[in-house]
């Protein structure tokens, strides 16, 4: 099977998570997957455009949805909420003609057409059914035998069913199947499923958001975990360099290394953690460097 | 698997300082619900166990709790699919999360009712009667609107789950947000303003995270998530500045001029320059670790083909205005991706050629 997608890489991974977007690409060319940079897709919206203005929303994703399709690709993310903003839009364009109509008039405009022919699918769906464990769990060259790995599928990767339906949002296990392949250890945590707070940072940071920080981090701590693994770059921004500002708001020290899912991969299959980025996190990485040396 | 294991939270506090869980030895029975076994271990097991129920059809809502860590309605949930979907022989009933138990699986339910008295989820008439005597009518399409949302039956399986709620409890809540929603939408109420008010009183509103737990808990097809974005949207179009409504504007701005958000001037925005002096510890420990591009305080980096955006956000501000985009039907709606459909049909034709060749 050809592994060729057009790549969305969404706003963090040119902005804050600069790592997320090195490490993706060292990832893939290793794993075989080619990844096509849509270098004109826009912001998905995230959430923020479709909640002022939703036809908008859904016609700038459709414009990103056809970008894709012009090269005749899936678009692959490397975010939970780019998949599932990218993922709502499809849905209700396929969905309701009338709607696609509406948008296709606007996308007529500047020349393009959204067809419904791209898939939107998330990296870490493409490393389990595109590479497949077996060919992954072969190129383990550092099996992460020595980690307890406390995975966070973060909320728009299992939620809701309607947009999203790669695994059962109760109980997914393909993180843990990842973990497995490149021979560590899940460890299950109270926060395993729960939301990071990200999406009202502006509006509750005090009330809600660095609570909810803190509460995942202390869960994965709780269980011994040696750093948590997300596919969200959201989430880790908001569990990484959010961190010191949710101990200040408990009172107590957390100090819980949070790792991008192409970065633990990365480790495993012998890239350095200096090219996959690991000193740009702001919780310190250095005893899973020492340890993976 | 012959038999089972019901592991059911207990609670009396009239003599245990802490809930605890009991195992009930079960047999499987096809068809049989959790609500079933509960009755079934109660009947022949132990009298002692207490839980709500009435309606056994997932009309009523009374028999709401968390099995297996989820919020559902015990009516409504079959014994073999759980151990199937758990790949387990126990099945662990806790009461509904984010509440106060009072015995067993039975929870305060004062806490709900006040929460709900401050949206008055009641209609209020935005004019009298019609003179013919005839009750307040509305449009098929208006009634589209707020009739999905119309169908929530109080059972709470959203507030149990409901991640804002976990981390504040003075968060209304998603059944709370959706029934203003459901009344601030009926174009025969005349409160619109007065909810809006109410949900957005110190912002709670948009203390909720877009978890989107709500509605993949919610047994009806109520959407309590897509209500709240709803309402959020409600506020906006009435002029509400609040934080969100900002953040959505800075977002819409950065789409149109560059393509993507510019996360570097995002605080400076959102909150001025009060804001920025605020996040600037922050901002120092993000240069330091390499996730500053410095290039981006003055525009940075433009996605190709900017100019394709911007015709279409003119033309789309203008088509929108005759556009209704329709609630779609979600409940039980699980994603299809094209392409494994493909796969498992072309699976399935092999299977079927492979067993014609036998």
């Amino acid at each position: 099977m050809e592994l060729r997608y057009a790549f969305y890489t969404g706003c963090s991974a040119k902005g804050v998570a600069p790592e997320l977007y090195d490490s993706t690409f060292l990832v893939a060319e290793k794993l075989g997957m080619e990844l096509i940079e849509l270098e004109a897709a826009t912001c998905c919206g995230a959430g923020a455009v479709q909640e002022k203005d939703e036809f908008l929303a859904h016609t700038i994703n459709a414009r990103n949805l056809a970008l894709a399709e012009e090269l005749g690709l899936d678009l692959l993310t490397i975010c939970n909420t780019c998949t599932v903003m990218l993922r709502d839009t499809k849905f209700k364009l396929d969905n309701d003609p009338e709607l696609k109509a509406a948008v296709n008039e606007v996308l007529a405009e500047a020349g393009l057409e959204y067809k419904g022919t791209s898939e939107v699918t998330h990296f870490l769906w493409e490393v389990i059914d595109g590479v497949g464990l077996d060919k992954l769990k072969e190129m383990v060259v550092r099996p992460l035998k020595d980690f307890n790995i406390a995975s966070f599928y973060g909320c728009h990767i299992i939620r809701p069913p309607y947009l999203i339906g790669y695994e059962d949002p109760d109980n997914p296990k393909s993180l843990e199947m990842l973990i497995e392949a490149l021979g560590g250890k899940p460890v299950d945590h109270e926060a395993r499923l729960a939301c990071c707070g990200f999406h009202s940072f502006w509006s509750a940071e005090d009330k809600v958001t660095l609570k909810l920080t803190a509460m995942d981090t202390e869960a994965a701590k709780e269980e011994n975990a040696d750093f948590m693994v997300t596919p969200c770059p959201l989430c880790h921004t908001q569990l990484d360099a959010m961190q010191p500002e949710a101990e200040e708001k408990i009172g107590t020290s957390i100090d819980m290394p949070v790792l991008h899912l192409p970065q633990m991969i990365g480790l495993a299959i012998g890239l350095k953690p200096k090219e996959l980025g690991l000193h740009k996190h702001v919780i310190p990485t250095t005893e899973i460097i020492k340890r993976v040396a | 698997m012959e038999f089972f294991t019901l592991r059911v939270f207990r609670y009396d506090p009239t003599k245990d300082t802490e809930p605890y869980h009991q195992d009930y030895k079960l047999p499987v029975e096809k068809g049989m619900t959790v609500l079933a076994a509960l009755f079934k271990a109660k009947e022949e097991l132990d009298p002692t166990i207490s839980f709500r129920y009435n309606c056994r059809a997932a009309i009523c809502g009374s028999c709401a709790m968390r099995i297996n860590g989820h919020a559902t309605l015990a009516c409504k949930e079959q014994i073999t699919h759980l151990l199937e979907k758990y790949e387990t022989d126990t099945i662990t009933v806790d009461p509904i999360g984010n509440v106060k138990p009072l015995k067993d699986l039975i929870y305060d339910m004062d806490w709900l009712v006040d929460k709900l008295k401050k949206v008055k989820p009641w209609f209020i008439p935005k004019a009298p009667p019609p003179p013919d005597g005839k009750e307040y009518r509305q449009s098929p399409e208006d009634h589209a609107k707020i009739d999905y949302a119309s169908d929530c039956i109080l059972c709470a399986s959203c507030m149990s789950d409901c991640n804002a709620l976990k981390a504040n409890e003075d968060f209304l809540g998603p059944m709370v947000h959706s029934k203003a929603y459901r009344f601030a939408a009926d174009t025969r109420d005349g409160a619109k303003k007065e909810r809006l008010d109410a949900v957005l009183e110190d912002l709670n509103l948009e203390w909720c995270v877009r978890c989107w737990e709500c509605t993949t808990r919610c047994p009806k097809e109520v959407q309590p998530y897509e209500n709240i974005i709803r309402l959020r949207i409600m506020a906006d179009q009435e002029g509400y500045k609040t934080p969100g409504a900002i953040h959505a504007e800075i977002f819409e701005e950065d789409i149109k001029e560059r393509g993507l958000l510019n996360e570097m001037l995002l605080p400076l925005k959102q909150e001025g320059l009060f804001g920025m002096i605020k996040r600037a510890p922050f901002g120092i420990r993000m240069f330091f670790k390499g996730k500053v591009n410095i290039a981006d305080f003055f525009g940075g980096h433009k996605i190709k083909r900017l100019e394709e955006v911007q015709t279409i956000y003119e033309k789309a501000k203008e088509k929108e205005k005759e556009v209704t985009i329709k609630i779609p039907q979600i409940l039980g709606v699980v994603y299809e991706d094209k392409r494994k459909s493909k796969l498992l049909k072309e699976q399935r034709e092999n299977a079927q050629k492979e067993g014609g060749n036998q």
